[in-house]
Parts: structure tokens; C-alpha cells; sequence
């Protein structure tokens, strides 16, 4: 691993650390969205009692940022999950089963597969009170056949080494060879790069939806989406209430990619 | 010559088919032998003889389609005969004409019916290729760890390793808390097919098959291993399946010898009387003395 991944790997694994601090400590800090509104501190520019500023209705865009961490996180750890482990459990089924198990997983698969992902999270919106949660949801169920596909791969290039077979023949259950000896030594960077690429599809999709307006994180509560949508009606001389939230928005999915290849490449590495 | 005691294993008629791409081919045809309880069976023949199939069949594990589709295996345990292949006529089908027909399912479940208990704890085998036998991403010690503990669940955690140094040091590896530590690619072929050897009689099989363990590995520390094999057979009553191409191997280890070519026995024969030259030996068998150097004796026409 040469030297820029190796900066590229501390920068966005301090990206992560600290929006994972972010999300685990926001749930706990008071806030209640309509006592922050304040006409008389409208549009403030930094300073020492508002660390960023405050936007057109007076509120602490610091604090704002902070609790948007919320509306995200906790369904973007679902959706990792959801999309991970059903998806590397349905991979190693369709890797290793034989007969009308592997057809009826592989057939679920493909059907999954073909779904467009935005405009099903969308049209599920439009079917059910839309939530973050089942935005999320949504999108961990979509992510299943593309975790899948790569475990599969794994597990059939692997399934006939000489370790695996006699590990089966020294009597080893063969469910266990393959969810220890498989899935989790060999591919547990495949699942750490899969979990952060679908934590940062759920804050882009969430994000992107709040923005819009109409299924995200609807005003007053705070999300990164609808800080950027004041854009819309912010003075050109006053950018930071949603140029924060904006750069929030691209560091944070940005370091997630970055975190979850370079991890995955050093421990593909180390496998090897 | 005594009675002979009933064998441990008894196949019978084991018949291997492989689908390719220029159609049915038969690799084992009808192949029959016998282990005695606590006595070495040695297998010689070339690569493609069927000599590693047949033995692959023993456990239950032979790979591709359709393996095996005839013959009868029978293991006698404690007085208690275990037919594996008994239900063998309900998977296979012969339909008027072409090849028969396997059904997959059926066998899976007889293999998981049948073998299933028997891994490990009644028969294990070593492979070829020791360093690609263990787990490349666990230390030696963490897998036969896992070995002592299949075989004693009751032990603590200090006893299982206490048990796994004593393995360790049973196969003759200097330093076993070192060798408990270190990965696969750490360590030389032979010391990787000790610690193999180690894993596999840690579960206490009481058959073990050897499928050409000593391929790969130097000269010297190919007799090593072979002398490994009898001391530890010796000691404990075990019978071994040791497959070889090497006749040198199969005769310092084995009391009876089966000579295989191109999926058949071509000959049976006792290792006293092929090491003294008596009776009259098969065309091929005297081919693979003359080729090692031993006394050929009368050849049979």
C-alpha cells in the first residue's frame, strides 16, 4: 500500500470517526427545533457564540449540523446491515447450495437486481408514509443482490480449495467452514467496503430527498438536505447556512468511499 | 496363513464416472480392497490411476459429476457393519440407453446421512499440497485447537492448548509453542504436512488416509514423514489407507499392496513377498520395481 492511500486511509477514517461520534452523541443534546428560532440573530457569520453562523430564521447551524447527524445515521447503519449480512449470507447460499435452494436465492437475486434503486425508494415513498427509516430500509433490500454477487464469487472460488475440503473431511459442519473460514477470514474487507458504500448511498439518497422536500426530513427538524435547500431563498452575500451543510454533505459520503476501499484494499492485502 | 480377522472397511465393485466434455468417462471400474482394523492398506499407481478417487470415495467426498455410481463400501465398527453406499440403487437410475443417471439431491443427503458422522471422529484424511491444506489466515495452533476441541468438547481453554503442544511435539516439531503460533506461510512444506498430520489424528480417526502426503517435499524429510506415519500407527492401532506413487514409501509402510492402472487393480499382492521377489508379478507392477531399483523377480506374461 503505497503512501497517498496510506494518508488517503488515517484522512477518512478520521472523516468516520467522527461522524460515527457525531451520530452516537446527537441523540443525547436537547434540542427542540422551534425554540432555536431567533428573528434577532438572523444570519450571523461565525463567530465565538455560533462557531458557524446562523441561518435566515436565527438558529445555530453548528447545532443544526450536529443533529442532522440523526436523521442518517442510525438508518444508514440499518441499511449497511440489512444490505451486508442478508447479502453475504444469500451470496454463500448461492455459492455453495446445489438444487432448488441455490434456484430459488439466485431467482430472488436477479429479481432484486433489476430494480432502478432510486426510483423504487422513491415509488415506495410515494406508496407508504415515507420515513428515513423505511427510505433506508429500502435501500439495504436493494443492496443485497450487489453484496451478494461478490460473496458468491468468493465463496465458489474458494469452495474447492484444499483447506476448505479438508476441514470437511476432519469433520467440520460445512455451514461453519464456510460463515468462519469463508465469510468471515476471507471476506470481511469485501463487507467493510459494501457497509460504507451503502452508508453513504442512505445519506445521499436521504439528503437528496430532504432537499427535495417531499419524502425527506421536513422542516422545522434538521437534515443536512434541507439546510442546502435554504439556497433557495439566502441572500448571494450570506452562503455559509448551506455551503456548511453542503461540504458536510460531499466530505462525509466522499470519506466513506475513500474509508471503506482503503480498509478493504489493506485487508485484501494482508489476506493475500 | 490364519483366518483373517473381518476388515474395517470393505469395498466392493466401486465404480467412478466423470462427465466431460468428449462424454462419459469411467475412472474407477469396479474396484474392490479391504483395510484390517489397526494394519496399513498401501495404493500405488501413476497420477490418473484412479487411486485418489477411489480413496476420495471412502470419504464420501468425491467431487464433480456424477462421482460415484456403483460399488458397495461397508465399515464394520465395533461389531456393527455400516453399509455407506446401501442406498446407493435409490439415487442411481440406469435408463435403456446412455449413461446412468444421479440424482444429486438423494446423494447429498446420503453423504449427509451417512458421512456426516463419520468425518473426523471414524476417518480423516491427508491431502497433497500441506500448505494449502491449513487455513491460510489461521495460525497452525488456532486449527488444531479446533481439531482437539471437536474431539474433546469438555476441555478447558488451557487444557485444549496443553493438548495441542503435546500433538505438536508427537509429529516431532522442535519448538511447538512457536510452531503453535506461526501461519502456514511461515513454515517449511514438511513442517506444514506434520502440523497437517497432527490436525487430522488430534480428531482420533480410526482410519486415517494418507493421499500421497510426502509429494512436494525434499527427499530427506519425505522419510521422515513416512517413518512419522509408522510410529504414530504403530502406537495407537490405527489403520491408514497410504497412497503413493513412490514404491519405496508404500513398501516400508504397508503389509499389503494394490497396484492401480487406468481405474483397475492390476495387482494385489503381499509387501513381503514383493519386497523378497517372490511370485510371479504383473507386467506393470514389474515395471515400477525395475524403475525403483528393487528385485523384479518372475514376471507374469
Amino acid at each position: 500500500m503505497g503512501r497517498f492511500s496510506r494518508i488517503g486511509l488515517w484522512l477518512s477514517g478520521a472523516i468516520v470517526l467522527v461522524v460515527v461520534l457525531l451520530g452516537v452523541v446527537a441523540p443525547f443534546i436537547p434540542y427542540e427545533p422551534a425554540d432555536a428560532v431567533s428573528y434577532d440573530r438572523v444570519l450571523e457569520v461565525p463567530s465565538v457564540s455560533h462557531v458557524l453562523g446562523t441561518d435566515e430564521q436565527g438558529r445555530d447551524i453548528a447545532m443544526r449540523l450536529v443533529k442532522g447527524t440523526e436523521a442518517f445515521f442510525l438508518p444508514g447503519l440499518m441499511a449497511a446491515g440489512i444490505a451486508v449480512l442478508v447479502g453475504a449470507l444469500a451470496g454463500a447460499v448461492a455459492g455453495y447450495a446445489t438444487g432448488p435452494v441455490r434456484a430459488v436465492i439466485v431467482g430472488a437475486l436477479q429479481l432484486l437486481d433489476t430494480l432502478p434503486r432510486l426510483v423504487f425508494i422513491i415509488l415506495v415513498c410515494t406508496i407508504r408514509n415515507p420515513s428515513v427509516t423505511l427510505i433506508a430500509f429500502v435501500a439495504g433490500v436493494l443492496f443485497i443482490p450487489t453484496v451478494a454477487a461478490v460473496i458468491r464469487r468468493k465463496v465458489e472460488a474458494l469452495g474447492s480449495e484444499d483447506y476448505i475440503l479438508a476441514h470437511i473431511a476432519h469433520g467440520f459442519h460445512s455451514v461453519w467452514v464456510i460463515l468462519y473460514h469463508i465469510l468471515w477470514l476471507q471476506c470481511w474487507p469485501i463487507m467493510v467496503r459494501q457497509a460504507a458504500y451503502v452508508f453513504g448511498y442512505v445519506l445521499f439518497v436521504e439528503t437528496g430527498l430532504s432537499y427535495l422536500g417531499d419524502y425527506g426530513v421536513q422542516e422545522p427538524d434538521p437534515s443536512w438536505g434541507n439546510m442546502v435547500a435554504q439556497v433557495r431563498s439566502l441572500p448571494p452575500d450570506a452562503p455559509w447556512p448551506w455551503l456548511v451543510p453542503a461540504a458536510a454533505i460531499v466530505l462525509t459520503i466522499s470519506g466513506f468511499l475513500a474509508f471503506g476501499n482503503l480498509a478493504a484494499r489493506r485487508g485484501e492485502e494482508a489476506i493475500r | 496363513m490364519t483366518a483373517t480377522p473381518e476388515p474395517m472397511l470393505q469395498v466392493s465393485d466401486l465404480v467412478i464416472e466423470f462427465d466431460t466434455s468428449a462424454g462419459r468417462r469411467r475412472v474407477v471400474d469396479g474396484v474392490s480392497f479391504s483395510v484390517q482394523q489397526g494394519e496399513v492398506l498401501g495404493i500405488l499407481g501413476e497420477s490418473g490411476s484412479g487411486k485418489t478417487l477411489s480413496t476420495l470415495a471412502v470419504l464420501g467426498l468425491v467431487p464433480g459429476r456424477p462421482g460415484v455410481v456403483g460399488g458397495r463400501i461397508d465399515l464394520v465398527l465395533d461389531d456393527r457393519r455400516e453399509a455407506l453406499l446401501a442406498d446407493l440403487p435409490t439415487v442411481v437410475s440406469t435408463p435403456n440407453r446412455g449413461p446412468v443417471r444421479k440424482d444429486d439431491r438423494r446423494w447429498n443427503r446420503l453423504v449427509q446421512r451417512r458421512w456426516r458422522p463419520l468425518w473426523g471422529r471414524v476417518m480423516t484424511a491427508v491431502f497433497q499440497n500441506p500448505r494449502q491444506s491449513l487455513d491460510p489466515l489461521m495460525t497452525i495452533g488456532a486449527q488444531l485447537d479446533e481439531s482437539v476441541r471437536l474431539a474433546e468438547p469438555t476441555l478447558g481453554r488451557l487444557e485444549v492448548r496443553g493438548r495441542s503442544l503435546d500433538w505438536l511435539a508427537r509429529v516431532k516439531l522442535h519448538e511447538p509453542a512457536r510452531v503453535h503460533a506461526s501461519y502456514a506461510h511461515e513454515l517449511s512444506g514438511g513442517m506444514c504436512q506434520r502440523a497437517m498430520i497432527a490436525i487430522a489424528l488430534a480428531r482420533q480417526p480410526r482410519l486415517l488416509i494418507a493421499d500421497e502426503p510426502t509429494t512436494g517435499l525434499d527427499t530427506t524429510v519425505r522419510q521422515e514423514i513416512v517413518e512419522l506415519f509408522q510410529e504414530l500407527l504403530a502406537a495407537e492401532r490405527r489403520a491408514m489407507m497410504y497412497i503413493s506413487h513412490d514404491i519405496r514409501e508404500v513398501l516400508f509402510l504397508a503389509r499389503e499392496i494394490i497396484v492401480m492402472r487406468h481405474g483397475r487393480i492390476v495387482e494385489v499382492v503381499a509387501a513381503e513377498d514383493l519386497k523378497a521377489g517372490r511370485g510371479r508379478r504383473h507386467p506393470y507392477t514389474a515395471t515400477l520395481l525395475a524403475a525403483a531399483d528393487l528385485p523384479v523377480g518372475e514376471v507374469a506374461s
